[in-house]
């Protein structure tokens, strides 16, 4: 893949507004330097330029659109691309104004009568987006899930897994679209939905081109290869760091009072500084969280002691300080409302700002019934707006989401308390931005946020041409290492990775067309091109060991193998036999206080010895004891079978190291060292003789056991000629194991092999020894390389993809020689649910005797994932149907199971949560929203999405219904949908 | 049943037919349980609970009763009547091959042998010029130069929309006008689905396309291509090539064979595939074409289909 580079380095540019412009973490310091921004090119295998001259013309004309602002470099830099009619990525900050290359590609599309689509991950962004682009182009439709304006423009906004759709479904759409616009890419690490961006960059037209708009990866390159590959174009990179506003970035101990710069505008960690934050950290509230269970109740203990809570403190000092407006992060909706509910004291706005706040408040709010105006939600809501401060969180009605962000953007909401969702999408800055913890959790654990989390939400702080620089601030309630910080706050941002995985109606699209195939599309798949990648680099790696490997020559190398070989087999018997004198049931009577036993020097891991004799070192026994599992049936061993440990005096080097932790190492009793009473497991008892020492009673002066020590010395030296008499395993120790006597045989005559062995008596032998090894080490590890390599250039997937096919042959959705069958054409259709459960309780005839109330109530269930604790069971008839769809699961998990693909059968049918099927059934049943919300104890925002979701599986189930010819589930299907679209749960967008 | 009765078989023929044939039943059988049902049969249900009515059933004084002459098919608990010797049923995914019966405004209409014309937008067609952008009035002006009437043409059938009409796309260059070769059209139930419904026969140089709709396409091969940037290198030797539009003799022969071996299978009733039709074309490498189509010829195809069969299930 060819690619040239270049640096691109503008002419300082004139800005309008005071900012001053600089990149933070580019090296590019002083305050004049111009913004740089990185430019590079990925062209395919084999590509031609084309001659340019058919595109000279466009250049000279006029741009499709003037901007009224000087463009940054890294936006004039994709214009160009753009011009050019070449892909282009571009990867910045949120706040850095990547939208302009969106509007410049849709400029130039309309202005040539071409299409051109612009995909969004959030449905909610996809209507803010349609509504600016409306404003500036009139030529705009929408279609997300919930609603669909003309969808015959030329410009449409979507959200991705539609266009994915159109893609499968062959809409003319795609036969005419020019350009692709997929903003916020990076996305595609999702690991849920991520891999629909893959599905929709490989299947998308050939002759189209792409803008990816994403904010910082470091790996833009690899993803402009990856499309340039798939798509035989070039692909180019637009890349800065850039931010218009610089970042100051604080931490704010939980306790203390103030704050500390932590890292500058210039982009310095100032140590000095974070320590004394850390220092002034009051660490009572450490105790305090551990005592509560829950860890978002943290802000309300350390209010409990009558003065202020930390976050109320800050708030007020960011007031004064007028840091004002502040958007405060934090990790779950419960603590973002428990945040918001401390600040009762405060008030922000001033009466005028109330009126405004109420007006705006009431004239969105009228689209509601009275019924749904007296939701609590929206009643609790406006007393805390017109104190200027807001919540922002997706438990919060869709309505009350926009009227908040609208208040947000007018400004006059002066502090907002949002999760993370609120850091992805439309330009919404704030001059500060706090996060209320360091922690967050990922599902398993409490984790530091990561620096990419970290840069992708301090990006809303700092407005563009108001504020001189954004503020950061970090709440610290834990002692953190310096490194951490600088991890947290100054790392690199997160790497796009693909996060790609099959499912069936993927799979069943794929086989439905005739021109494409599965494999064709794991081919193509980011993943795939990530795993390749890396296999030149294991290749190099691979031949660079060989090299070395074979670099080594050594003499007579195969008589050496052999004798290699034999040390080898010498050493293991050894060992057998060892093992089984030093085995508890023989060498328990022997381990009396005061008898020398020869024990195993600790040498190095790594480098062996390779003489027939090892390195051994004498010792006393002092004492015997077991080792105390952990399970109780260790109570219940007999003593032969546990592990004991022995307390052996012997002679050791005592390291200490800077944490104060010794290290012992056994030596030879003549080196000098600290004479140390040492615990050790049984195995590394060479041998027991048969002298026992009298030992002083007490051990602890360090004269007493010199002296015992010294014993030892006189011992060994009384019988070096003749050696050590050791306890005979036969006679002694009452060994009767035939496998002892066949070792010691086998060992006798090895020992002969040895002598005889010609190359025994070479002076070098054990440096030739040890470099045979670390020949023979190399060669494994070459073999270990060779087995990745050839992992990763197999197809990525191709068990699973062969195991999952085997599953739809299994139930019948594809018969055996890959066409797709009726069952399989339902299934197709099933995008937003579990496809082959529902697919079975269909075509088991579940749905058809169930009341239209009954099966919404039952299809809730594949649109619920949020685990309730303490849920009550829904009646009877609910559970009835719900073990029914239960059953089904297992079956279908059951089968994938035994078709080998990875599943857990259990948690595959725990998945459906019956949790809010007594809701639905009432909201099918006419309720009223504030009485389904005094049913179910979840957040109204959340009930609302699941049911909007449930609309689109019914959709998807007329479309199945229609397609096996059962007009009667048609209609039930379509009466479901009547029923269950009303409202506030379909109250249209106010951006529309 | 089948159009043997019209052959003018002589006595020997008849019985080594009738052998091979009775061989061919006995093969078969067990495969075909699947009760036969006439219109208004009620079909037996056991009056089961959740019974979804598919298509060809209907509900009537509570039993359900076919409304098509066919098989009665089960999946799991849908019941359904897969129709024989009818008209094609178009399925989504479907490769048919039609001919053109009218340029309408934006769209031509195909006779597919469904019960309605078929609908092809000219938006759902890949443009010659391989540029991806909007169908503009002069590309409604040119239609004629793409398609006219009574041209045969390839597609994929897209769905139903929502006013009924079938529409058809032609997703790539390998999509469209076909020429050079000769159309059949055999009963669509005689066609089933495949993963591969485009056959290039390297050893004859020929395409064979079998659409599902019943209408089979035999021609000479044709190179499709798909890429634009090549198109603009080539595009002289296409101009080239446009005005070479000679077949040689020998694959015009092959193109005869393989369309008698079609005919053949048509008569005989068997199912249509690329393997078959190969096999055929190699059995009839000793006789003259014509001869292809005389009784003595289809009772080897007949024999010889006998043979395969019984491998095959002797494999298993």
């Amino acid at each position: 893949m060819g690619s040239t580079k270049r640096k691109s380095l503008e002419d300082p540019i004139e800005e309008s507004g005071p900012l001053l412009k600089q990149q933070k973490e580019n090296g590019f310091t002083g305050v004049d330097e111009p913004v740089a921004c990185l430019h590079d090119v990925s062209y395919p295998e084999g590509f031609v330029h084309r001659s340019s001259d058919t595109f000279l013309a466009q250049e000279d004309s006029k741009p499709a659109k003037e901007f009224p602002f000087t463009l940054d470099p890294f936006q004039s830099e994709a214009i160009k691309c753009l011009n050019i009619g070449e892909s282009v990525m571009v990867s910045a900050h949120t706040s850095a104004g990547k939208t302009v290359v969106a509007l410049y590609a849709i400029a130039m599309s309309l202005k040539n009568k071409q299409r051109v689509i612009y995909t969004s991950p959030i449905k909610a962004l996809s209507n803010q987006k349609y509504r600016e682009f409306k404003e500036e182009f009139s030529d705009v439709g929408l279609m997300t899930g919930d609603v669909t304006i003309e969808p015959n423009a030329s410009c449409l906004v979507m959200t991705t897994e539609i266009w994915r759709s159109m893609q499968y479904n062959g809409s003319e759409v795609v036969k005419e679209v020019a350009w692709v616009i997929f903003d916020e890419v990076h996305y595609m690490r999702d690991r849920e939905r991520g891999v629909v961006w893959e599905e929709s960059i490989v299947l998308a037209p050939k002759n189209s081109r792409f803008v990816f708009l994403s904010a910082t990866v470091p790996n833009a390159k690899e993803f402009a290869d990856w499309v340039a590959k798939v798509h035989q174009q070039p692909c180019h990179i637009v890349y800065t760091d850039y931010r218009p506003t610089p970042l100051q970035h604080y931490i704010f101990p939980s306790g203390g009072d103030g704050l500390y710069l932590v890292v500058d505008e210039k982009g310095k960690f100032r140590e000095d500084s974070f320590q004394k934050g850390l220092n002034a950290l009051v660490p009572s509230s450490e105790g305090a969280r551990k005592n509560e269970a829950g860890k978002w109740q943290k802000g309300v203990v350390a209010g409990r002691a009558g003065e202020e809570s930390d976050i109320f403190k800050m708030v007020k000092m960011i007031i004064q300080r007028q840091y004002d407006p502040v958007i405060v992060f934090s990790f779950s909706k419960r603590e973002c409302e428990f945040l918001a509910m401390q600040m009762a004291k405060l008030d922000l706005n001033g009466d005028d700002e109330k009126v405004n706040i109420e007006t705006i408040f009431w004239s969105a709010m009228d689209m509601l019934s009275d019924d749904d105006k007296k939701l609590p939600q929206v009643s609790n809501m406006l007393p805390i707006l017109k104190r200027g401060i807001g919540v922002h969180h997706s438990g919060l009605l869709p309505i009350l989401k926009e009227v908040i962000e609208i208040l947000f953007q007018e400004g006059l909401i002066k502090c907002l308390f949002a999760t993370e969702t609120f850091s992805i999408g439309l330009n919404m800055p704030a001059k500060t931005v706090v996060f209320s913890n360091v922690r967050k959790f990922d599902g398993d654990k409490f984790r530091w946020i990561t620096s990419g989390e970290y840069i992708q939400m301090s990006g809303r702080a700092g407005r563009r041409g108001i504020d001189e620089r954004g503020v950061c601030i970090l709440m610290v309630d834990e002692k953190l290492e310096p490194s951490t910080a600088k991890m947290m706050l100054k790392g690199s941002a997160d790497c796009l990775n693909s996060a790609f995985h099959l499912s069936y109606n993927m799979l069943l699209n794929q086989i439905l067309h005739e021109d494409s195939n599965p494999e064709n599309l794991l081919r193509n798949s980011f993943y795939q091109f990530q795993a390749d990648r890396a296999i030149p680099d294991l290749e190099k790696q691979a031949k660079e060991l060989k090299e070395e490997r074979d670099s080594m020559i050594i003499e007579e190398e195969d008589s050496l193998d052999n004798y290699y070989s034999l040390l080898q087999q010498y050493k293991s018997l050894k060992k057998d036999v060892r093992d089984i004198i030093c085995s508890p049931r023989y060498c328990l009577p022997f381990l009396q206080p005061g008898r020398l036993v020869c024990i195993h020097c600790s040498g190095n891991e790594d480098s062996p010895a390779f003489s027939i004799d090892d390195l051994t070192t004498w010792g006393v026994i002092i004492n015997f004891e077991r080792v105390k599992g952990l399970s109780e049936d260790d109570a219940n061993k007999k003593p032969e079978d546990a592990d004991y440990t022995v307390d052996i005096l012997t002679r050791c080097a005592v390291t200490r190291d800077e944490v104060s932790k010794k290290t012992m190492k056994i030596i030879p009793l003549k080196e000098s060292g600290e004479p140390v009473v040492v615990s050790l497991p049984l195995s590394q008892i060479y041998s027991l003789s048969s002298v026992r020492l009298v030992i002083a009673k007490d051990l602890i002066p360090l004269q007493n056991r010199e002296n015992t020590l010294k014993k030892v010395s006189e011992v060994l030296s009384r019988f070096s000629k003749e050696g050590m008499p050791l306890l005979d395993p036969e006679e002694d120790m009452k060994v009767q194991s035939s496998s002892y006597r066949k070792s010691v045989r086998r060992i006798e005559a090895l020992e002969n092999l040895f002598d005889k062995h010609e190359i025994a008596k070479s002076p070098l032998i054990e440096q030739k020894l040890k470099v045979l090894h670390q020949k023979k080490e190399l060669t494994t590890r070459i073999k270990q390389l060779k087995r990745a390599v050839r992992n990763s250039s197999v197809l990525a997937f191709k068990d699973e993809l062969k195991a999952r096919k085997r599953v739809l042959r299994r139930l019948g959705y594809v018969t055996r020689d890959d066409v797709v069958d009726m069952k399989g054409k339902v299934a197709c259709n099933i995008s937003s649910a579990d496809e082959l459960t529902l697919t079975e309780l269909m075509f088991n005839g579940v749905l058809k005797d169930l009341k239209v109330e009954e099966m919404i109530s039952l299809l809730s269930c594949f649109v619920w994932q949020e685990k309730l604790k303490d849920a009550p069971k829904p009646r009877d008839e609910l559970q009835l149907l719900f073990t029914q769809l239960q059953d089904t699961a297992q079956r279908v998990a059951k089968v994938q199971f035994e078709c080998k693909v990875q599943i857990d059968v259990e948690n595959f049918a725990n998945s459906f949560r019956p949790d809010i099927m007594e809701a639905m059934y009432a909201w099918a049943k006419g309720s009223k929203f504030y009485q389904i919300m005094e049913i179910s104890q979840v957040f109204e925002g959340s009930l609302i999405r699941a049911i909007r979701r449930l609309e689109e599986v019914l959709q998807q189930l007329i479309l199945a219904a229609k397609s096996i010819g059962e007009t009667e589930l048609q209609n039930k299907f379509e009466d479901a949908v009547s029923k269950i679209k009303r409202d506030i749960v379909f109250a249209a967008s106010l951006y529309l | 049943m089948r159009e043997i009765e019209s052959l003018p078989l002589n006595q020997t023929q008849k019985l080594r037919l009738e052998k091979a044939l009775d061989q061919l039943d006995f093969l078969s059988a067990g495969a075909n349980s699947n009760a036969c049902v006439t219109v208004a049969d009620t079909i037996l249900v056991d009056h089961q609970d959740g019974l979804l009515k598919g298509h060809g059933t209907t509900d009537f004084d509570g039993e359900l009763v076919a409304t098509v002459c066919g098989v009665v098919e089960r999946v799991n608990k849908l019941v359904y009547v897969r129709s024989l010797r009818a008209r094609y049923k178009p399925e989504i995914g479907d490769i048919i091959v039609g001919r053109v019966i009218e340029v309408a405004p934006k769209r031509w209409r195909l006779e597919i042998n469904f019960t309605q014309d078929a609908v092809l937008m000219l938006s759902s067609m890949t443009l010659h010029d391989g540029i991806q952008r909007r169908q503009t009035a002069d590309d409604e002006l040119n239609m004629r130069s793409i398609f006219v009437e009574n041209d045969v043409i390839c597609a994929e059938v897209r769905g139903f929309q929502h006013d009924g009409s079938l529409h058809l796309q032609a997703r790539s260059q390998k999509y469209g006008k076909l020429e050079k070769g000769q159309l059949l059209t055999v009963p669509p139930y005689l066609v089933k689905r495949r993963k591969q419904h485009f056959h290039y026969l390297e050893k004859y140089n020929i395409d064979l396309i079998v659409g599902c709709n019943g209408f089979i396409w035999i021609g000479e091969h044709v190179e499709t291509k798909d890429d634009m940037v090549e198109d603009q290198v080539t595009e002289s030797e296409q101009q080239n090539a446009s005005e070479d539009t000679h077949t040689p003799v020998e694959i015009r022969d092959k193109i005869c064979r393989a369309a008698n071996a079609v005919r053949v299978l048509c008569t005989l009733g068997f199912n249509i595939t690329a393997d078959v039709i190969m096999e055929i074309i190699e059995l009839s490498n000793r006789i003259d074409i014509h001869d292809m189509l005389g009784a003595e010829f289809c009772v080897l195809v007949a024999e010889s289909e006998v043979d395969r069969r019984r491998s095959s299930t002797k494999k298993k």
